[in-house]
């Protein structure tokens, strides 16, 4: 080769190698990861988007941390000495601001509502305009249902809360402040609103309706009548409201209750006519991805894989007194006194005898007897519901009865009986505020529900709320079988006495440490 | 010695004896060469022969003995032999000199040795010779690497580099090193880029334990490392070198006979300290103590703590002595054409810790070939294979070991496993570890291929072109399986397996031209131009089953099918670079370099791709100035100054977008749920750096040393924003939490000096040489972009280390101690704890008060309560000076080596302590506990809560009392856990022989060494846990020893033998 043409040749290979790469060469989309840029494009992919706001890691904090422990132990319905002082706090009313279910509590709700945002933003900002507008509405009305009740659940546990919208904001400025109760409440409203104009009366069972929303609504214009009205009275418009949209779901829905009480918290009847909101979980074994009900399980015989018995929360006497003798179909649902059987609960293993009081209800039993391999105990598959259609008929006899002492008005009468008889108790002909908070308290035990109604109640008649908590027997208690003998025992710490500070929760330390300005009064949102 | 006896000897005899005798035969034979009687006394001077000026400390050396002296001032010398016998003269900077003696009168005249004094440093993509360096390059040859015997190379890189901070993260075997060269310039990883014969190190590999990139290669591999500190070094490199770049380079064949070494080692490894946790009787003791003050049952097994016996030591039964054994082989060689190197070895070292072990074994071929006149083409490539057992320190195995109670036995009188036998049902079964350890499998291995392939033309004699292709291929496996169990009440009822395949490819290509001319013999010129691209890709796949038909057949397929799990994620990135260098010499005097480099990442979004880093860096070689020219002190003297401004990339792939991952829910089938929040605007960290230093060579190049003052200043860090809970974005994991997106928050500095000195103390017959170096860095935080700007770094969600403007990265923060309350007016004198609404607490021994034996903290602002804001700054974990000396003797055919490495003034967070000092926990008794403090009543008559009828019997302990509620929180955060971390540690000690090549040629053998080497024989520190060394991935939250794997103390011998054909 001639050495001058052989330079030039290798000269040209030079240069050539130095001209650099294709211009997409830096154009690495991620493989493995879909992202905002290249979604939401179908009314499938916004379906994909919405399911996951529904159970799993959205809900997992809550529902595992928080749910029951500021529901039903807090409230007096159950005691749980041995995870830790956290719960001891919430039974003996010395709950700290580092107390490790509030702060999870707080966090696990924002967490959803951030999930809410995201979705809400992504939908509006990148959906093309070939998905029909009812579609795009419907999947913003489901994430805008969920935010409600995440902010619900806000409101009444902490009162004044920061609103929070847009959380890619908080990027560029994150110390915001506290919002005043009304507002949230009125953004929790209007959340609900929309959720109910855009939402189908029919869905795929486990997503939310229209009715899931109006039901929601009349609960919580239920609660915003008393907000304020620290005289006793309510306000009679945000009453008439609540009877409206309970009167709407009532009669038009076409929903019924399950005929049998205990049905509704077993897997074979997750997701039935009753339900309107129930968590989605599905049978996982990822830490915090699923739900750990099971672990409040009296003993790991009967538990997936035999383990994650960590705990099992102890009946409080009041909560057994709360329950008559007729009663007895909700009591065994919702727990289990010395001596009951319960044949569903490791069924090929004969069932299981309990031996002290305890919880009963979500406690379903191993993957056998829910005939699902894949479950753990940290992976129940139980749609625990946090909506159904007998609290819309009871708030709609409690919006009834309103301001009045009592009530014998036919639809209330009737649709509290509803729920009176399919728990095989007396029908009764006359009802006052008394009656409902009590069959409230039986008819969601276990649910999560007694606290809200007891904050409920503190917003208009807060002395009252006071009263009930003092008079409580916040207790464990022994039971003998065969007398049917219920004794108290000693308090598991000294119960400080309940005021009416004590239906505010305090603010978590970490977020004041983390957000002075949290210290500082509300401000409007509006 | 009767036969039989002999015959009896024989047959057990191992290599090691006969090694043993082979050794005292040579000894012997050398002692009789030395007793020959035709000895003179030789007699001589050495000279220079460019001035005539007498050499002191010339090397002077009977060949093939080990007979040594060095010349005096006058450049005298005196040695015995006989005539005809060779003496070799060496010194450095000048040629080695063989001479013949043919009289007892000898006079010696040495050449300078130009290419002595023209060390060659790597600089990336080129070479340069030391004196003609204008950056702060730190090197460290192979040779001196194997002195220490490490299992890895950043082991051995700790005290050799000025300016170099090395912390292990685990002293597992394989584990891995934190390695920052001049302080921490970012919230993420400020680990350097690794190159390897032109191989880059992805930073992707920068992870934890047992998964430590630098464990895949062989140390007697090396032939030397060179470490890059400044800008004017490393912004060849780019941006990924903002944080410094350590260049490997390994050894190649050389024309001549083919040469072959062959070394083995062998030893074992010891822990150096344990914690002292309770025996039996304590045990017993404290819990029937605390039963009493609980009204809990006495437990009736404790009725009588003094015949107990000493229970079980859990720490004894999880850490063993370890072996661990090498072998390698090399064989290199060649002709003018073509030169090859091929070693292969193994090594294998099992933990301290039961259940752990570390095997690796690679190949290595390194080939040359100067294929026409105008092409050079080569290949470096080397295949590892390791083979791990983590089984034990997958999970913390200090902390498993603490967490076990002395009552518990490891094994029944069956023999079978023992486990917890107290049914108190709310504390949860312990699972006896050594059974865990035994029985489970945690198995990762991994494939490593490192290539290189280069081909380099030469155009005319000043230009050529050179292409490289390289690439880091990367096949992992874990094999996991938990089997089914029994161990007293600890049951586990369900088997499970995992299994996990991942591979990540690396692969660059890069040309580039360089132009070399010499003009006038003045003017020295040096250019380079050229690109790269790079390509990173990593793919893997999981799957998990549960239900084993047997604990035996442990393959994922013969789970149950219905329990199958699966996952798996794929990922890449790319950068693209153009970068250019010049370096210009006039009259040897003054240096001049300058670099640029454009660097595009697809990390960002396509507006923020590009990035020029750049630097300029002056010297000037005083020594070839006229003042000092022919100086007798001074033989070395360059002045450096340089200035750059480089970038860093310290993101997640596609951290500009919002990213989806699929999840199940209970609706029909999967679904989407948000990952991680995407921040468009996120871009190149930026750092201007500022480096002067002086090196310097005095009395006759006796006294070398470098001094360098730097002043990096970080802009624009990068951080995964840390918010409040309400936003429900986070850079830590919790469950649903969106990962927070990376935004550049801040900006710090790092000032610091780093300096090296090497000495040749003595010269001769005996010889002392001492390696110094200091390094001090000042890290501060100047800006944060946040509201509140403050970082906070959690341990057990609880914060310890907060991060503020003027402070620097990670400081320790809470509470301060001041001791218990032990009397009436303490609860009068000393401010009181609060609830969070601001409401004092009670003092009242029930839940919710606080009371006699809990801890005082102390009111830092004065406000008379305790909140969090009495909380301050406890010191930080970074260290403010790092040391480390060597000391070389030789004498004859030994050499001895000791080295020691220092820290100064940092702080370590004992968290053993946290656990083990406090009586409401179930386990992990530390024996400090049993100080706890002691109420007493004053009058038994009167009730126990009456806070005037109570004292504390021992007042001066800071161990809080029995009490059944901690409503003090006395376990927040104090300084009480933090502890000086300063330490003193020997490094290693190395002893070793090597025969003279005169006896041994006789066995064709062409050299011979055996050592015997201990590393970590003795530490000294005030540090109360097992070791201060506690390295961390993150910044915000280091210097946390949370049952740290502690390094051992290793013993080994080796011997190291040279073939020639």
């Amino acid at each position: 080769m001639n050495s001058i043409y052989k330079k030039c040749m290798l000269t040209f290979l030079g240069i050539l190698a130095l001209t650099g790469c294709q211009d997409d060469f830096l154009d690495r989309p991620s493989k493995s990861e879909i992202n905002t840029e290249n979604f939401y494009q179908n009314r499938k992919e916004l379906r994909l988007a919405t399911a996951a706001l529904y159970g799993g890691k959205v809900w997992a904090q809550w529902n595992n941390s928080a749910y029951l422990p500021l529901g039903d132990i807090l409230s007096g319905n159950f005691v749980l000495q041995y995870q830790g002082s956290d719960l001891v706090q919430l039974n003996t009313f010395t709950l700290s601001g580092s107390n490790a279910r509030l702060t999870t509590g707080w966090g696990a709700l924002y967490i959803i509502v951030a999930h809410c945002n995201t979705t809400i933003k992504a939908i509006t900002e990148k959906t093309p305009a070939s998905v029909a507008v009812k579609d795009k509405n419907a999947a913003i009305a489901e994430a805008r249902f969920i935010r409600a009740m995440a902010y619900y659940h806000l409101a009444m546990l902490w009162g004044e809360v920061p609103i929070i919208e847009d959380n890619s904001k908080l990027i560029q400025s994150p110390l915001i402040n506290k919002n005043k109760t009304a507002d949230v409440y009125r953004f929790i409203s209007e959340d609900l609103i929309f959720a109910a104009e855009n939402l189908p009366s029919t869905d795929e069972k486990g997503r939310v309706t229209t009715w899931s929303a109006k039901g929601m609504l009349s609960k919580v214009y239920l609660t915003m009548s008393g907000l304020g009205q620290s005289g006793g009275s309510r306000n009679q418009e945000y009453l008439d409201k609540a009877k409206m949209y309970a009167k709407d779901v009532i009669e038009k829905s076409g929903l019924t209750l399950l005929p049998n009480y205990a049905n509704l918290f077993r897997t074979q009847f997750n997701d039935n006519p009753e339900s309107l909101f129930a968590l989605q979980w599905s049978a996982t074994t990822g830490w915090m991805e699923g739900n750990h009900l099971l672990t409040y399980s009296p003993s790991v015989d009967i538990n997936p894989q035999k383990g994650g018995a960590w705990g099992s929360p102890g009946t409080s006497y009041d909560l057994y007194l709360a329950y008559t003798e007729q009663d007895s179909i909700r009591r065994k649902a919702t727990f289990m006194l010395t001596g009951d059987h319960y044949p569903e609960l490791n069924a090929a293993g004969g069932g299981y005898t309990a031996t002290s009081p305890g919880l009963k209800k979500h406690i379903i039993g191993n993957e056998a007897d829910n005939n699902s391999p894949a479950m753990s105990y940290i992976g129940s598959i139980e749609h625990n519901a946090l909506l159904r259609l007998a609290d819309v008929y009871l708030v709609y006899a409690e919006a009834i009865l309103g301001n009045n002492t009592s009530t014998s008005d036919p639809s209330a009468l009737l649709y509290f009986n509803k729920v009176r008889e399919r728990a095989g108790v007396n029908t009764v002909t006359s009802i006052n505020a008394d009656d409902i908070l009590k069959e409230r308290r039986v008819e969601f035990g276990a649910e999560g529900q007694y606290w809200f109604d007891l904050v409920r109640l503190s917003y208009y008649n807060p002395q009252k709320a006071v009263d009930l908590l003092s008079s409580q027997r916040r207790v464990l208690f022994d039971y003998d079988a065969t007398s049917k003998q219920a004794t108290p025992k000693d308090p598991i710490a000294p119960i400080s006495p309940a005021t009416f500070a004590t239906f505010t929760l305090q603010l978590p330390d970490s977020e004041v440490v983390a957000n002075p300005k949290l210290n500082e009064p509300a401000v409007p949102y509006y | 010695m009767n036969e039989k006896k002999m015959r009896c000897i024989k047959k057990r005899s191992c290599s090691l004896f006969n090694a043993g005798i082979i050794i005292a035969m040579l000894l012997y034979a050398e002692l009789m060469s030395a007793q020959k009687f035709d000895q003179k006394k030789i007699k001589g001077t050495v000279t220079s022969e460019t001035d005539g000026q007498p050499l002191f400390g010339v090397n002077v050396e009977l060949k093939g003995t080990n007979q040594k002296t060095a010349t005096d001032a006058d450049g005298g010398f005196a040695i015995t032999a006989r005539i005809g016998e060779t003496v070799v003269f060496s010194y450095l900077g000048f040629v080695k000199e063989e001479v013949k003696i043919t009289d007892v009168e000898l006079t010696i005249k040495l050449k300078e040795d130009l290419k002595a004094l023209n060390e060659v440093v790597v600089i990336g993509y080129g070479k340069s010779k030391r004196k003609d360096l204008t950056g702060a390059i730190s090197s460290v040859s192979g040779e001196e690497l194997m002195r220490t015997r490490p299992t890895t190379i950043d082991q051995a890189l700790q005290g050799k580099v000025a300016g170099v901070v090395v912390q292990q993260t685990s002293g597992q075997p394989g584990g891995g090193a934190n390695i920052q060269i001049r302080g921490l310039s970012s919230f993420g990883s400020s680990s350097p880029l690794y190159v390897i014969d032109g191989v880059i190190i992805g930073q992707s590999y920068d992870s934890g334990n047992g998964t430590n990139p630098l464990a895949t290669i062989n140390p007697s591999d090396i032939q030397s490392i060179d470490v890059l500190k400044d800008a004017s070094a490393t912004a060849i490199y780019g941006s990924q070198a903002t944080n410094g770049v350590i260049v490997i380079t390994t050894k190649r064949g050389r024309e001549g006979a083919p040469k072959i070494t062959y070394e083995f080692t062998t030893g074992f490894q010891e822990i150096i300290k344990q914690y002292p946790t309770m025996d039996l009787r304590e045990y017993a003791k404290f819990i029937n103590d605390r039963a009493t003050v609980w009204g809990f049952d006495e437990r009736p097994e404790f009725a009588n703590p003094q015949y107990l016996g000493e229970g079980t030591n859990w720490q004894n039964e999880l850490f063993r002595s370890a072996p661990v054994k090498s072998h390698s082989l090399s064989l290199s060689g060649g002709n003018d054409k073509t030169q090859y190197l091929l070693s292969g070895s193994y090594f294998n070292q099992e933990g301290i810790a039961l259940g752990s072990e570390f095997t690796r074994m690679s190949v290595r071929l390194n080939l040359d070939n100067k294929t026409t006149d105008w092409l050079k083409i080569g290949t470096s490539l080397q295949l590892t294979h390791i083979d791990e057992n983590v089984n034990s320190t997958g999970s913390s195995v200090i902390y498993e070991a603490l967490s076990q109670t002395p009552d518990i036995p490891v094994r029944n009188p069956d023999g079978s496993f023992a486990g917890e036998q107290s049914s108190e049902g709310w504390i949860a079964k312990r699972v006896n570890p050594f059974a865990l350890a035994l029985i489970n499998k945690n198995n990762p291995k991994r494939n490593q291929l490192f290539a290189n392939f280069y081909a380099d033309i030469a155009f005319t004699k000043n230009l050529s072109f050179r292409n490289e292709l390289s690439g880091n291929f990367s096949f992992r496996t874990e094999d996991r399986f938990n089997p089914t169990y029994k161990f007293g009440l600890a049951e586990k009822v369900d088997n499970d397996a995992f299994y996990s395949y991942s591979q990540d490819y690396f692969t660059t290509f890069r040309s580039f031209f360089t132009y070399a001319k010499n003009f006038n013999s003045k003017y020295d010129i040096n250019v380079l131009a050229g690109h790269e691209s790079q390509v990173s890709q990593f793919e893997n796949v999981s799957a998990g089953r549960k239900n084993f038909i047997s604990d035996n057949v442990t393959n994922i397929g013969s789970g149950d099918i219905q329990t199958a799990t699966n996952g798996g994620t794929k990922g890449e990135n790319a950068q693209e670079s153009y970068f250019g260098r010049l370096n210009f010499i006039y009259n040897d005097k003054y240096l001049f370099t300058a670099n640029v480099r454009a660097d595009g990442s697809s990390k960002f979004a396509p507006g923020n791709r590009w990035v020029t880093t750049y630097s300029g860096a002056l010297a000037w070689k005083l020594n070839n100035e006229k003042f000092l020219k022919g100086s007798k002190i001074v033989n070395e003297l360059k002045l450096r100054t340089g200035y750059g401004l480089t970038n860093n990339q310290n993101v997640r792939d596609n951290a500009y977008l919002t990213t989806l991952g699929s999840v199940s829910t209970g609706l029909s089938g999967a679904s989407q749920i948000t990952l991680n929040l995407g921040n468009p605007n996120v871009e190149w960290e930026k750092t201007a750096y500022g480096n002067v230093g002086l090196d310097g060579a005095l009395f006759g190049w006796k006294l070398n040393f470098s001094v360098d003052i730097y002043n990096r200043l970080t802009d624009g860090l990068l951080l995964q924003i840390p918010l409040p809970a309400y936003a429900g974005i986070s850079p830590e994991y919790s469950p649903g939490v969106i990962n927070s997106p990376y935004v550049n928050i801040g900006s710090v500095r790092n000032r610091g000096i780093d300096l090296h000195i090497n000495s040749r103390n003595m010269t001769g017959d005996f010889t002392w040489s001492t390696d110094f170096t200091l390094s001090h860095n000042k890290n501060k935080v100047l800006k944060l972009n946040t509201d509140g700007a403050s970082l906070p770094g959690r341990y057990n969600n609880e914060i310890i280390s907060q991060t503020v403007v003027g402070g620097s990265i990670g400081d320790f923060y809470g509470y301060k101690v001041d001791g218990i309350f032990a009397t009436a007016s303490d609860f009068q004198n000393h401010a009181l704890p609060t609830n969070s609404d601001g409401t004092v607490l009670p003092i009242t021994p029930n839940s919710g008060g606080v009371w006699y034996g809990d801890l005082k903290f102390k009111d830092l602002n004065g406000d008379g309560v305790i909140t969090e804001k009495d909380r301050t700054y406890l010191g930080s974990p970074i260290p403010d000076f790092q040391f480390g000396l060597g000391n070389t003797f030789t004498y004859k055919g030994f050499d001895l080596n000791i080295f020691f490495s220092a820290n100064l003034g940092n702080e370590v967070v004992n968290a053993m302590r946290i656990n083990g000092e406090n009586p409401l926990t179930n386990s992990g008794y530390l024996k400090s506990l049993k100080d706890h403090a002691e109420l007493a009543l004053i009058d038994p008559n009167v009730s126990a809560s009456d806070v005037n009828n109570v004292y504390v019997t021992n007042p001066e302990t800071n161990i809080v009392g029995f009490k059944n509620n901690d409503s003090n929180r006395n376990n927040r955060f104090s300084d009480k856990y933090v502890e000086n971390g300063s330490f003193l540690r020997c490094k290693n000690m190395t002893l070793g022989y090597t025969f003279p090549s005169e006896l041994i040629q006789k066995a064709y053998i062409n050299s011979l060494r055996i050592y015997f080497n201990v590393s970590n024989p003795f530490l000294i520190t005030n540090y109360k846990g097992m070791d201060p060394e506690v390295g961390s991935w993150n910044p915000l939250q280091a210097g946390i020893d949370s049952g740290f794997y502690p390094q051992p103390r290793t013993f080994t011998l080796g011997i190291n033998v040279g073939l020639t054909k």
